[in-house]
Parts: C-alpha cells; sequence; structure tokens
C-alpha cells in the first residue's frame, strides 16, 4: 500500500514536471530518463547474473544510429530507409538484440570479469564502425535524428502545440514519451527479476555450479540476458538520440559504459530501482554542475581551462564509487532500505530477524 | 533389474570404472558402485578419498576421463549438470550453495526450476500464465517446506539464517526439484548433536516417505551405520570395501584405512 502510494505519487508529479520546468531541467531529465533504461539494463546483465559488460555503450550506439537509418530519408551519401518512426524505433531495439546476440556466444562461455574484458572489444569495434561506414553513420559529423512521430503527434518543435497556456516543444512531447518508455521497461524488468529467470540469474551469480545442478542452463541463461540487456541498451540509445536530435559517434565511448557501471554501483547492484537511483545520480550530477558552474568553487566554465564541469562530475562520482564499494554495499537504494529497517524495527521487531537459539554459527 | 528405466518411480544408479584424473593426479581410479531403487547408499572414506569427486562425476560437474555412469535407462557421464538434473538427480552441497539474499522461498523455487517453464517474455510481461504456474508451484514449495521444518522461515533471506537451517534449506531445494535419486554431501557436517538427530530422522522420513533413491557422503559414523542399506568405502581414489554397514565396519582393509597399519597402531602404543 505504501508502496503503491509511493509510486502513484511519483509518477504523478513526474507528469506535471513539463509544466512547470524550463527546458534545461526537461532536458537533463529526458538524459536520466535514457539513462535510467540503460542501466536497467545493465544491471540485470552485472547485477544480477553477475556478469561485467564494458560494451553497453556500444549497443546504445547501435540503437541509436539503427533508429537514424531506419527512419531517415535517403540524402545524398547518407543511406536511410524511411520508414514509419515507431517501427523504426521498434527494429533498432530488435537490431541492437540481434547485435547482441551475435556475440552471445561469447557471453554464454565467459563469466564475470572475463567478459567485460572481452566486451570491451565491441567499444572499439564500434569506434571504428561510427567513424569509418559514413553511408550509415554519417561519419564524424554524426547524423541529424529524424523526429519521432507517433499517431498523428510529432516529436518536434513545430507545428506548435500549447497545453494549458504552456507551449510544447520536443522535450515537453518527449517528457512524456520518455516516462512511458521508463515505466515499461522497469515493469518488464522487475517481472523478470522477481520470476523463474530472475531467480536463475541470482543463482547464476553467487553459485554458478548449483545453478547447474538445479536445471538451470547457464551459459543459454547468460546469453539470453546479454540479448535483453542490448535491447534495454538499445531503446536508451533510441530515447537518447530523439532527446539529442543529433547522434555523434565519441560520445558512445569507453567512458558511457564505465558511467553505466558507476550508475549500478551507485545505486546499488541487481534491482530496477537501483539503477534508476544511480542513474538520476550520475547523469544528474554533470547537468547541475554546468548549470551552476560559474557559483562553484573549483570548477571552470566550460572551454575556458581547469576543471570542467563534466571532469568535476566525473571526479565526484569517482569518489563515490569508491565511497558506496567500501562503506555502502547495497548502494543508494541499500541505504535507503537500511534506514527503512532501522525506522521499523524501533517500532516492532520482525520475528524472522532477532537471533534465534539455535543459531550457533 | 539392471538397467531398466521406470518414468514413474526410481531407477537403478550404476557407476562402473569410474576414473577421473586432475593434471597427473588420480582422484577417482577405476571405482564402481550400484544404488539399488529406493534404498540409502552411503560413500565414506578418509579425507581426499575422493568421496566429493564422485559426486561432482554424478552431477555432471566433472567430466570422467573413462568408465560409465548409468541411471535408469540414461548414460551420465557426457551430459551436462542441467540435463542430469532434468533426469531427477538432485543434490546438496558440502559447503552449502545457496544465494545468500534471496529468501527461502525463492531458493525453493529454484528448485522447481526444471518443472516449470515461464521464460523472459512471460515473466517480464507478467503473463497471467506465468502467475498461474508460480502459484502452482508454491503451493507445493510450502508442503516441502513444512515436511523439511522449515515452514516459518519461508520469507527470510537465507543469509541470515544459522547454519543448521541452511543445510535444512539446502535438502528442501534438492527435494523441490522431486528427484529420483538424491546425493547428499556431508548433510551433518558442522552440526551438534540435537542437529544432527534430527537430520538423521529426516533422511530416514524422506527415504520411508518419497522412496528415492539416496547416495549419501558423511563422516559420522554413527549416521552412516544408522541410515545406509549398503555402504562403499574409498580411499586413495580406490575402491577397497563395500556391502552392508555391519559387514564394512569389521572389514580390516577399511580399518587400516581409517587407523593406519596395524603394524603402526603397535609401534605407537
Amino acid at each position: 500500500m505504501y508502496k503503491l502510494l509511493t509510486w502513484l505519487g511519483g509518477i504523478a508529479v513526474a507528469l506535471f514536471v513539463p509544466f512547470y520546468l524550463e527546458g534545461f531541467w526537461l532536458q537533463a531529465g529526458l538524459f536520466t530518463m535514457s539513462a535510467a533504461i540503460g542501466a536497467i539494463g545493465i544491471n540485470l546483465l552485472t547485477g544480477a547474473t553477475g556478469q561485467l559488460s564494458l560494451g553497453h555503450a556500444f549497443f546504445l550506439a547501435v540503437g541509436a544510429y539503427a533508429y537514424v537509418y531506419f527512419a531517415a530519408e535517403p540524402e545524398g551519401h547518407l543511406a536511410g530507409l524511411n520508414l514509419p518512426t515507431p517501427l523504426a524505433a521498434v527494429l533498432a531495439v530488435i537490431v541492437a538484440g540481434i547485435a547482441g546476440g551475435l556475440f552471445s556466444p561469447i557471453a554464454g562461455r565467459l563469466k564475470g570479469a572475463y567478459l567485460g574484458i572481452a566486451t570491451l572489444a565491441l567499444i572499439f569495434l564500434g569506434q571504428h564502425l561510427l567513424f569509418n561506414a559514413e553511408p550509415l553513420t554519417g561519419g564524424y559529423n554524426g547524423r541529424a535524428v529524424p523526429p519521432m512521430e507517433l499517431f498523428g503527434l510529432v516529436f518536434a518543435d513545430t507545428p506548435e502545440l500549447v497545453i494549458l497556456n504552456v507551449p510544447f516543444g520536443v522535450l515537453e512531447r518527449l517528457w512524456f514519451l520518455g516516462l512511458a518508455v521508463l515505466l515499461v521497461a522497469a515493469w518488464f524488468a522487475k517481472g523478470v527479476l522477481r520470476g523463474r529467470p530472475g531467480r536463475a540469474m541470482n543463482t547464476i551469480r553467487d553459485h554458478e555450479i548449483a545453478a547447474g545442478v538445479m536445471g538451470v542452463p547457464v551459459g543459454r541463461y547468460r546469453a539470453g540476458v546479454f540479448v535483453l540487456s542490448s535491447m534495454y541498451a538499445g531503446a536508451a540509445g533510441v530515447m537518447l538520440a530523439l532527446v539529442f536530435q543529433r547522434t555523434v559517434p565519441e560520445y558512445f565511448g569507453m567512458l558511457l559504459s564505465l558511467d553505466y557501471l558507476a550508475m549500478i554501483v551507485i545505486g546499488g547492484l541487481g534491482s530496477v530501482a537501483g539503477a534508476v537511483v544511480g542513474a538520476v545520480f550520475v547523469s544528474f550530477l554533470p547537468q547541475l554542475l554546468t548549470r551552476y558552474s560559474d557559483a562553484l568553487p573549483l570548477v571552470a566554465e566550460p572551454g575556458s581551462g581547469g576543471v570542467s564541469p563534466a571532469e568535476a562530475a566525473r571526479i565526484l562520482y569517482g569518489a563515490a564509487v569508491v565511497a558506496v564499494v567500501l562503506f555502502l554495499p547495497g548502494g543508494l537504494l541499500g541505504l535507503a532500505t537500511r534506514i527503512r529497517l532501522a525506522v521499523t524495527r524501533r517500532v516492532q521487531l520482525p520475528a524472522e530477524l532477532t537471533p534465534s537459539p539455535d543459531s550457533r554459527s | 533389474m539392471t538397467g531398466s528405466y521406470q518414468p514413474d518411480g526410481t531407477a537403478t544408479l550404476e557407476v562402473r570404472d569410474v576414473t577421473v584424473r586432475f593434471a597427473g593426479l588420480t582422484a577417482l581410479d577405476a571405482v564402481s558402485l550400484t544404488v539399488e531403487p529406493g534404498s540409502v547408499h552411503a560413500v565414506i572414506g578418509p579425507n581426499g578419498a575422493g568421496k566429493s569427486t564422485c559426486f561432482n562425476v554424478l552431477s555432471g560437474v566433472y567430466t570422467a576421463a573413462a568408465g560409465s555412469v548409468r541411471f535408469g535407462g540414461a548414460e551420465l557421464t557426457r551430459l551436462s549438470t542441467h540435463r542430469i538434473a532434468a533426469l531427477g538427480v538432485a543434490r546438496t552441497f558440502q559447503n552449502i550453495a545457496l544465494p545468500p539474499r534471496l529468501s527461502v522461498r525463492d531458493n525453493l523455487l529454484l528448485g522447481r526450476h526444471r518443472l516449470t517453464r515461464a521464460g523472459f517474455l512471460s515473466a517480464g510481461l507478467h503473463l497471467p500464465a506465468a502467475r498461474r504456474e508460480a502459484a502452482r508451484h508454491l503451493a507445493r514449495v510450502e508442503e516441502i517446506a513444512a515436511f523439511v521444518g522449515i515452514a516459518g522461515r519461508l520469507s527470510a533471506p537465507v543469509g541470515l539464517l544459522p547454519y543448521g537451517v541452511q543445510k535444512r534449506v539446502e535438502l528442501a531445494r534438492a527435494l523441490c526439484m522431486e528427484p529420483r535419486l538424491l546425493l547428499l554431501d556431508e548433510p551433518v557436517a558442522g552440526m551438534n548433536g540435537g542437529e544432527r538427530a534430527e537430520m538423521a530422522e529426516l533422511i530416514v522420513a524422506i527415504k520411508e516417505s518419497l522412496g528415492i533413491s539416496i547416495l549419501l557422503v558423511e563422516h559420522d559414523m554413527g549416521i552412516v551405520m544408522r541410515l545406509a542399506d549398503a555402504v562403499t568405502v574409498l580411499d586413495f581414489g580406490r575402491r577397497i570395501a563395500g556391502g552392508p554397514p555391519e559387514e564394512v565396519q569389521r572389514d580390516p582393509a577399511v580399518i587400516r584405512a581409517y587407523l593406519g597399519a596395524a603394524t603402526d597402531l603397535e609401534e605407537h602404543a
């Protein structure tokens, strides 16, 4: 009941945000939503199944560029299929899944940190392709992203749209789309984690041999989770492209993959809420620092030399990762749970957590 | 009886001349044993005798270099762990292998993995079929939990439970697979007297009410003599004796393996 109310309250607030906040905050919020979708995906893989991936940025790039390719009109030397944009978005997610599937013979056989090293190769492969497969990717300059068009509503600044005296530009419109996609992504992942696959994934993470002996086909599960996590990354990539309105190749590099790992470590490994909390922390921080760079000590304006807001944010959440690993094993979400437990314990001691007389280990 | 296949009942486990080598070290050397349907068979031996290696071959964790393991009509030596599980072979581990943060309920439901079907799509989409399946199997899980005596602990994360209870959870998880053959790797290791007696009673109850074959590795001779219908003794990877418990107990080779040769004894006396 308490949980349901928090959810409904959160959704209600999120629905009213575009009517009150300016473009900057909306854009920061949309980046966060896209990051949250991607973070849920990597948390399924790394947090819940124990499979490290440094290649998440590659699958974001696949999603973003595949959307552009499917949706764009062919123009000059740039290729495009000019498909309806919702179809292009769905196909982009599927293509990201196929890309993950092509890697799954490796993803199914390698475990933990070894997979992390193997996926590192995807980053370099991705960067090479993005810069050199010009007809598809536009090379160094990237490509313009065709706006999404859903049931006659175009997610762009034109045609003009005014709701309750608030002009609805691209960010306001995308806000609702992003919110819907994030909610579906979170709902799906929660179902997976709570159900039969989630139990198998957690057991593979904690006791691989036990999982196999209990009848879980470990390799097949690892490959399946890898594909699913790639599809989440693909969806995050499509969202990101729509918000950016332009795809830029160097964005999808190593640092983006590390950002995603930082998100799930800071937020809390293995859960949907942890991924979302971490995404808020990691993708909001640089925006906040950029916004208030003139008021903050030690942070310089971008381009003026000194520590730029983006660098300052990286230093800050690098420190946050270290702090979480040392002091908060469950991440920010674990901290919240601990506080809640401490509060409820003061009210009433849960029977199952009290030391029983037969505990001698 | 040999190699007969009984889909609904139990089947004979036949281990023939199984050899396992780890880079020059022969952990198991042409070991043979037969577990009759519905019986309790104990494997004993000093530390390092190859008992756990034997279990790891039976459950598919290790591959045998030579020999055959037949259960019912199936040859197990070339099968992967999850395929052996699908044949109804369940096991527990010497060192508890439970995901500590999952609740007892989720751990037991994992035992139902081979009997359930919900995949990523139906679980992710919260399909009614997946929910009905979970509810149906949860009912059976609760029954088994009550049988093993952990019914009151279903919501607790396993990692917070005392050691003796965790051992029971592991046994319950194996029972949740509805096995035809149960491999128990030192079920009472590290337990105190009271817990040992309770666990022994539980194993007797499993044998009597469920009628499944049980293969047991155990150091506690009191438990072995009380539970086992037949005993196989291993030493340095070789089978040195076998037969009914009271016979094995008197076997000079067994006494030598456990206590050293008679000459050694005299020297130390």
